[in-house]
């Protein structure tokens, strides 16, 4: 099932599921934050991401969406590009 | 010497001084690492280029996991006799503590990895190891046969490398994995990777730390085979107990959030080994 959202929304479901998955905190997330080198996500941590993505949004990811996200920003806008 | 008066015997004499004797010291050194390494190198490449082939012939149609544990009990073969010719030619002493812990079927090990020599050492004692091995090693002359046919695990990103490296535990094969996924700074330790810890959380099985320490440092990253230290190297291995990770007290605690309290406490262990070990 696809859901409607503005970014804001979308932002912030990234981040509680960053939080939840990744015990990151509020003060180190950002849109600009890179999810490799600033929030210290591998590659395994990129599946479980996109796995709680499609929980929570109903989008499914492939391996070369992933690879050209490296940012939250990116996160959202895909995200946001494929609802809208 | 350099205090010898003018005119006295010592002054002219023809024999070399300490900073000479130590350059010899040192090409001799260099001369038998060597040969040391040349005579690895010819083993390794009878390996891929006869034995192996020769083993896989020997094995039509049967399993697979027979014939990797046949290729890796002679890269065992090949590991034991290098270490003996490093012991042999005075280059090496290799002290082991713990092996014990390293016999029974399907262990998990992990190590630091100070040197490009620990991976021989601990695998010098096992008949039966598998480990993770650059992917680049599968287009290497050299390293393909090799690797291809012991049934090594290609570093791939992700879940494929989790998945490999526990169906072969599954199979009652055991593991090497070095979590810093290169060698190591020098006397230090680099950040872990958390690949071990979930493959511990897969596998359920518990981690055997092994702390290697090689003193002088030798054959670091970026070090050359040539550069060889001054004095004999000393191998330090310790196999420690098997560590069992308690899965967290929450049983909702997400496998991404479990991966990273192991790898921290395992990174913390080796921390507390290495630095007991220079006090």
């Amino acid at each position: 099932m696809k859901v409607k959202a503005s970014r804001e929304t979308i932002y912030q479901w990234v981040c509680d599921i960053l939080k939840r998955e990744f015990q990151l905190t509020d003060a180190e997330l950002s849109l600009s934050a890179h999810l490799i080198d600033d929030l210290d996500l591998d590659s395994i941590d990129a599946i479980d991401l996109s796995v709680r993505l499609e929980e929570k949004i109903g989008l499914s990811f492939k391996e070369e969406d992933l690879k050209s996200i490296r940012t939250i920003q990116d996160v959202v806008d895909f995200i946001d590009a494929r609802l809208g | 010497m350099q205090d010898a008066a003018p005119g006295s015997p010592l002054s002219g004499s023809p024999s070399l001084g300490f900073a000479a004797w130590r350059r010899l010291g040192r090409a001799w050194r260099a001369l038998r690492t060597g040969l040391a390494f040349a005579m690895f190198g010819i083993l390794g490449l009878g390996l891929g280029l006869v034995v192996f082939p020769l083993e896989r012939w020997r094995a039509r149609g049967a399993p697979a996991d027979a014939v990797e544990r046949r290729c890796q009990r002679h890269v065992y073969g090949v590991f034991r006799v290098f270490t003996a010719l490093l012991r042999g030619l005075g280059l090496a002493e290799v002290r082991i503590r713990g092996a014990e812990h390293l016999l029974a079927p399907g262990t998990l090990l992990v190590a630091n990895h100070p040197t490009l020599l620990d991976v021989v050492m601990i695998g010098a004692c096992m008949p039966q190891l598998d480990c993770v091995v650059k992917k680049s090693a599968w287009s290497n002359p050299f390293m393909r046969h090799v690797v291809s046919a012991t049934g090594y695990v290609p570093n791939d990103l992700g879940e494929a490398v989790i998945d490999a490296c526990a169906e072969r535990l599954r199979r009652g094969r055991s593991l090497l994995l070095f979590p810093e996924g290169q060698r190591s700074p020098e006397g230090g330790l680099g950040p872990f990777m958390r690949g071990a810890a979930h493959l511990a959380l897969k596998s359920g099985r518990p981690l055997t730390p092994v702390v290697v320490r090689c003193t002088p440092p030798t054959l670091m990253r970026g070090q050359k085979w040539y550069q060889v230290p001054e004095r004999r190297m000393c191998f330090d291995i310790e196999v420690c107990k098997p560590i069992r990770f308690q899965l967290g007290a929450d049983p909702a605690e997400p496998r991404a959030a479990a991966a990273r309290r192991i790898t921290s406490d395992l990174r913390d262990f080796y921390q507390k080994r290495l630095h007991s070990f220079e006090r």
